[in-house]
């Protein structure tokens, strides 16, 4: 998709109304159409579009400062919680602005689920405690408590190593746990989406492997968007790759975006060329 | 500079000059310096003490002080130069002002105890002050009823101030609306109110006006305006240290805004939420001025908050220390001994709480 299809408001709001494009083999999940973002008056991204297709995975990669995380933040809308932030543009979940004034934040990041950089367990509640946090936290009835945390946590690659001690505190498992265990946690609200900042970042080797295969696991049911700062770990998981970039003291941007191979075997653009293979950021 | 750091040849002189003078090792004659700058003050001044009549204060100020400074800055410069006399004077500075205010401390203490341990007795922590006079003898008569009194206030008191005061540094941190600056602005106003006022208002507004009598729940009311302003601000520097991930990670999987408070922030802040209501509480246990204005005093047992006046620990101490009767006095320092065990009692469950929450 280029920027030219989308040239002002006026024709995005044109397009909202009637029918979404929707081709049957690409079904898109959702997409963001000409994103600004703001800091007060530090604009820190630039007229963002970008698809994101159904059951894939999407990586965002570039150097550090150049607006992927904050990207992914308006993505579930928890951006705007942070003071003095703004944006212009659209972000369409399944079709629909998730900035439209009715709707309900609360709801969009209920279906959009969220892992962070740093784990993030609730401390006061047990392991068990923590991957139910989010029927709790949310009020979302589902049945056999029991089923979910088994489900989740082995989806996330923990069970073996806590099935046995689902009672103890959070805060007694390793960073890697731990993180193993926020993902777990996000998944037993069954989000359509899950957004991943830099999920391996605090993991080790072993650790990390076991969250890819459950991303390449999830992505067989869910839409995945994930930021990395490693390329290999872009090549192994991702169908899709968006490369960011940000010149000095300018908004970041999307340089090159396009399924994964061509990004790394095949990139239009020298910058691309040299950031994949790790000539700069 | 950076060259001369990975200078190897640089850094081999280092290590021989370290070899040949390392600059902890304390030698015999180090000792001996330092054990004379200790032990000549004090045996002289000691002398001086049981020899002469010099007044005490003086003897310790003018004397003793000047003393320590030039024996310690001698030690220090016979062994390390004249760098080394400053770094002693502020020692022996820092040292004494320390002792200084453990010793007034302690003789505080030391009062009270030696004072009130004469009235300690289970007649006079459970019985109450009914057919007491000033002038009965000791053994007789206590502070059961004002112990009782000072819980009854204390609770009532904690009922509105905690939840209240919890209330407003969620505000203060959670909530953040545009209010903020204000609320915070009044609490810390709040905190200077002195406690005679907050009596005041409400004898003016609560029981001249005849809508609450003279009672417990008055004196509740009182200490609540004193203990408010303490509890919010402790539970807002709490709240403030539970990380900004736990909030964005409860809200990412779709709670409101009132649920992450209520079962992430909240239940993560447990410990420190409770430190703050006891801080509050200890603010305000020995507070007299509000309990004079809207408890006043009964020598009864009260259990009934609304309908009566009632006596707690401060004002029971206040009625007994102005007699004319030694035993009266000496209940009168019995009360204050418990009300300091009650206020250690509190202290001591702090410590506990907080220990336990240092392993996050």
């Amino acid at each position: 998709m280029s920027s030219a299809e989308f040239e002002n408001i006026a024709t995005l709001e044109d397009e909202f109304t009637e029918s979404p494009e929707v081709t049957p083999e690409r079904q898109v999940e959702m997409s963001a159409h000409d994103i600004s973002i703001w800091f007060n008056k530090r604009k820190v991204l630039e007229g963002v579009n970008i698809e994101f297709p159904k059951r894939t995975v999407t990586a965002l990669i570039g150097p550090s400062g150049c607006g992927k995380s904050t990207f992914l933040r308006t993505l579930n809308r928890l951006h705007e919680l942070i003071p003095g932030a703004a944006l212009a543009g659209e972000i369409r979940y399944e079709g629909k602005d998730i900035y439209a004034p009715e709707v309900d934040p609360v709801l969009i990041r209920l279906a959009i689920g969220m892992v962070f950089q740093k784990p993030n367990p609730f401390p006061s509640m047990t392991i068990r405690g923590n991957v139910l946090a989010g029927l709790k936290l949310s009020g979302m009835k589902r049945p056999n408590h029991d089923d979910i945390v088994e489900e989740t946590l082995t989806a996330a690659g923990l069970w073996t190593e806590v099935k046995d001690r689902l009672n103890h505190e959070a805060g007694s498992l390793s960073g890697g746990q731990q993180q193993r265990l926020v993902i777990a946690r996000a998944l037993a609200v069954n989000p359509h989406v899950l957004l991943m900042d830099e999920p391996c970042s605090a993991l080790d080797p072993a650790s990390t492997l076991k969250v890819e295969e459950t991303i390449r696991q999830l992505s067989k049911d869910i839409t995945i968007i994930i930021v990395t700062h490693n390329m290999q770990q872009a090549v192994r998981v991702a169908d899709y790759t968006a490369f960011f970039l940000a010149a000095e003291g300018e908004p970041g941007h999307i340089v090159e975006q396009g399924p994964t191979t061509d990004i790394f075997g095949n990139p239009q653009d020298q910058r691309t060329l040299d950031y994949v293979n790790g000539r700069f950021g | 500079m950076t060259t001369t750091l990975f200078d190897n040849s640089r850094v081999s002189e280092l290590r021989l000059q370290q070899a040949a003078l390392p600059w902890r090792r304390r030698t015999a004659n180090f000792r001996v310096a330092v054990a004379i700058a200790v032990i000549v003050p004090p045996v002289i001044v000691g002398l001086l003490w049981f020899l002469t009549s010099i007044p005490k204060p003086i003897l310790m100020l003018v004397i003793y002080l000047p003393l320590q400074l030039i024996a310690s800055a001698i030690a220090a410069w016979s062994q390390r130069g004249t760098k080394a006399v400053l770094d002693s004077a502020i020692i022996v500075c820092a040292i004494g002002a320390t002792i200084f205010s453990f010793v007034i401390l302690i003789s505080v203490l030391w009062s009270i105890v030696s004072n009130g341990v004469h009235a300690l007795s289970w007649a006079f922590l459970f019985q109450n002050n009914v057919y007491i006079s000033p002038s009965t003898p000791l053994g007789y008569g206590g502070v059961g009823n004002a112990i009782l009194g000072t819980i009854m206030v204390v609770v009532i008191a904690s009922l509105f101030a905690v939840p209240l005061g919890i209330a407003t540094a969620v505000y203060i941190t959670e909530v953040r609306g545009k209010a903020v600056p204000y609320v915070r602005f009044l609490v810390q106003a709040m905190s200077g109110v002195p406690s005679v006022v907050a009596g005041l208002f409400i004898l003016t507004v609560f029981i001249l006006t005849g809508v609450l009598q003279s009672s417990g729940f008055a004196a509740g009311l009182a200490y609540a305006i004193l203990m408010l302003p303490t509890v919010a601000r402790t539970a807002e520097e709490v709240l403030k240290l539970i990380p900004d991930d736990l909030r964005t990670g409860a809200l990412a999987l779709g709670s409101t805004r009132a649920r992450v408070v209520m079962k992430v922030v909240l239940p993560a802040a447990k410990t420190g939420l409770i430190t703050a209501a006891i801080l509050g509480i200890a603010r305000v246990v020995g507070e007299t001025a509000p309990l004079l204005l809207t408890a006043l005093s009964n020598d009864q047992t009260v259990l009934n908050p609304f309908n009566q006046p009632i006596t707690a620990l401060p004002a029971y101490i206040f009625s007994n220390v102005a007699q004319p009767y030694p035993d009266a006095v000496t209940r009168a320092w019995g009360a204050a001994l418990v009300l300091v065990i009650l206020v250690a009692i509190l202290f001591t469950i702090t410590r506990v709480l907080t220990a336990k929450r240092v392993r996050r």
